[in-house]
């Protein structure tokens, strides 16, 4: 065990020496930050009434389901929950969200999560591959560490960069969004709508179930990658193909959907998120079936980064 | 550099071999790269593995330090089989395979740190004792990406090292040292050979390397071992010398070598007259011209170099 965390300093002295790493860390709180300075500029404008604004909402929505005759069930029941939360947000008086409170840069940061794919991606592509394109693999496996020790290290190192990552966008939105916006919101519950029924929650607990869950994609994408560099000994390639991948196969997915059989695809299932708030692409699927389906290809890519890792010769 | 030189009988070959390789093959795709490869090595000898290009020198280092698997034989080191026992076996070997690679952002020390980590029981004391020993004190904690490949090449000695290995694997240690450089390390193998007992196995493409360096050499050829040999039975299987006088006049010299010795080969050049003769005859030749009044300005014995013989075994196939 002992040699598996010294496997893994090894392997976070790789990361955290390189410049690029932190310059990917910097990018996070940049890009945080534009986001506050926008949300800030854009919620000057006046604040209307917002329960003439949900109740208009609400008619539009009602409006909607009436002519969705042939419309996806997808929109038909997003636009249910829709009605049902604007409907509860009248009757127990709880605004919704406005665009410049701290909860809503923390709703803004779930997008920077991808961001944070893109660069655990880049490090998970990377990790093996640029062994092999520095040479240096020739003298790291001469060791009496394993293969398979070496291999577990770099997947565990390149999973503490995103967690690394997550942390600090969490805190970070917390504090940029305090700072720059108030912490007036903070008590606000958070609404969720599940089989009809409309319940509240602790925004700060809401958000790390939405991070939680939008890492779920990024996981999925970066044992993606690192399968990828295990078989093409290529970072270059590993990360192309795994970047082009995450932007389009939620759409290629969604094309997909009108087949049954869609929704054994990878990304019909990444978004874990429909469960709790929403409907999933294909009717027929629930919680358990995504989280199998993923659980059999998270272990079909290490299965494969691991065979290629081991069992391959290291030639000149 | 004479006090360098090979000493005859230094090495005993008494006790276990710490290499012992039987019939490596190693077979891609249909083509055979090793065939059949057998050979030991003892601890305490310097030896030196030389072939042409592409004659599979490189391949067999991969597998000794398992970088690639064996398609049939055993490779065994200090006993343990580097296929079934791969981390006893490897724990013996130090290594550098081709060029000396290491993580050009991270400075020398900490690129030591990283492979200690791997292995158990280095302390720090070590590994300064190892960046003394390669003599990188004043530039270890600069950044590899500022260092020559003289200063590569010591460091991945120096990695090679921390784990006192009992074997020593190097592909082309010297190559891209300086004179100075290739001297230091080839004195400092040697020691390591004599006193820690450490057996060496270093590839070069360069013979007269080799020659200074090793104690026997493996003389591999489209995967084949042609021969292994001690390096002085190597040039001195062939006792004939070649023998250059300078003399005056040239054509009396001949007739005068041919008058006396009817049997001897001869050449001759503008000064020069080349004999091949035994060693043991070089005295009678002059004599005779000495005899016959020639002036005789020079008298200088080629020795047969490992290139001649190298060549001769491998059939005359370019080696660099």
């Amino acid at each position: 065990m002992s040699s598996m965390i010294r496997l893994i300093q090894n392997e976070n002295m790789k990361i955290y020496r390189r410049v690029g790493t932190w310059v990917m860390l910097g990018l996070i709180v940049i890009g945080l930050l534009l986001a506050t300075i926008f949300t800030n500029l854009a919620g000057d404008e006046g604040t209307t009434d917002w329960r003439s604004n949900t109740e208009t909402a609400i008619q539009q929505s009602e409006e909607s389901l009436q002519n969705s005759e042939g419309m996806p069930t997808a929109f038909k029941s997003e636009l249910e929950r829709s009605i049902a939360i604007n409907e509860y947000r009248l009757a127990n008086d709880i605004p919704p969200l406005e665009s410049d409170s701290i909860w809503s840069l923390m709703d803004n940061s779930i997008s920077l999560v991808s961001l944070i794919s893109i660069f655990t991606i880049i490090i998970g592509a990377g990790i093996i591959a640029s062994e092999y394109s520095w040479g240096t693999i020739k003298l790291l496996l001469i060791r009496p560490a394993t293969r398979t020790k070496i291999l577990a290290s770099k997947f565990i190192a390149t999973l503490l960069f995103a967690v690394l990552s997550l942390v600090i966008l969490y805190i970070s939105s917390f504090i940029i969004g305090g700072i720059g916006l108030g912490f007036g919101a903070v008590d606000q519950p958070y609404l969720t709508y599940k089989g009809g029924e409309v319940s509240e929650m602790s925004m700060a607990v809401h958000f790390i179930i939405e991070y939680a869950l939008a890492s779920v994609n990024l996981l999925m994408m970066v044992t993606f990658a690192f399968m990828l560099s295990s078989i093409f000994r290529s970072a270059s390639l590993a990360i192309g193909l795994a970047i082009f991948l995450m932007f389009t196969g939620s759409q290629l997915t969604f094309f997909l959907s009108q087949y049954d059989w869609a929704k054994y695809l990878l990304f019909a299932n990444t978004d874990l998120s429909v469960y709790f708030d929403g409907a999933p692409i294909i009717e027929s699927m629930t919680l358990g079936f995504s989280v199998v389906t993923l659980l059999i290809y998270f272990i079909v890519f290490l299965l494969l980064s691991w065979l290629l890792f081991t069992k391959r010769d290291v030639a000149a | 550099m004479v006090e360098e030189e090979v000493s005859g009988g230094g090495v005993t070959m008494a006790g276990e071999p710490i290499v012992q390789i039987r019939d490596l093959t190693k077979v891609i795709g249909k083509k055979t790269i090793i065939d059949q490869l057998s050979f030991d090595v003892y601890p305490g000898e310097v030896f030196g593995f030389l072939g042409p290009n592409g004659a599979g020198k490189t391949t067999t280092i991969r597998m000794m330090v398992g970088l690639m698997n064996m398609t049939e034989g055993e490779i065994l080191i200090d006993g343990s089989s580097i296929k079934t026992d791969y981390e006893d076996a490897i724990i013996k070997v130090g290594a550098i395979v081709e060029n000396p690679e290491m993580y050009k952002f991270l400075t020398g020390y900490q690129n030591l740190v990283h492979y200690a980590r791997m292995m158990k029981g280095i302390s720090k004391e070590r590994i300064n004792e190892v960046v003394k020993l390669v003599g990188l004190e004043g530039r270890i904690n600069e950044k590899v990406k500022g260092y020559s490949l003289g200063m590569r090449q010591r460091l991945g000695l120096a990695q090679a090292l921390l784990h006192r290995p009992k074997l020593l694997i190097l592909d082309e240690p010297t190559n891209g040292l300086d004179p100075a450089g290739i001297r230091e390390i080839r004195q400092y193998l040697r020691t390591l050979a004599r006193e820690e007992n450490v057996a060496v196995v270093v590839s070069s493409h360069l013979l007269s390397e080799i020659e200074l360096m090793c104690d026997r050499i493996g003389i591999i050829q489209a995967g084949k071992m042609v021969d292994v040999q001690r390096v002085n039975d190597f040039i001195q299987k062939d006792q004939t010398v070649m023998v250059s006088f300078e003399v005056d006049p040239v054509s009396h010299a001949v007739h005068a070598i041919n008058a006396t010795f009817p049997d001897i080969e001869l050449e001759q050049s503008d000064r020069i007259v080349m004999v091949k003769t035994e060693h043991e005859r070089i005295p009678d030749v002059t004599a005779a011209l000495v005899e016959k009044g020639i002036r005789i300005y020079g008298i200088q014995s080629s020795v047969k170099t490992l290139e001649d013989v190298f060549l001769e075994v491998t059939g005359g196939e370019q080696v660099v």
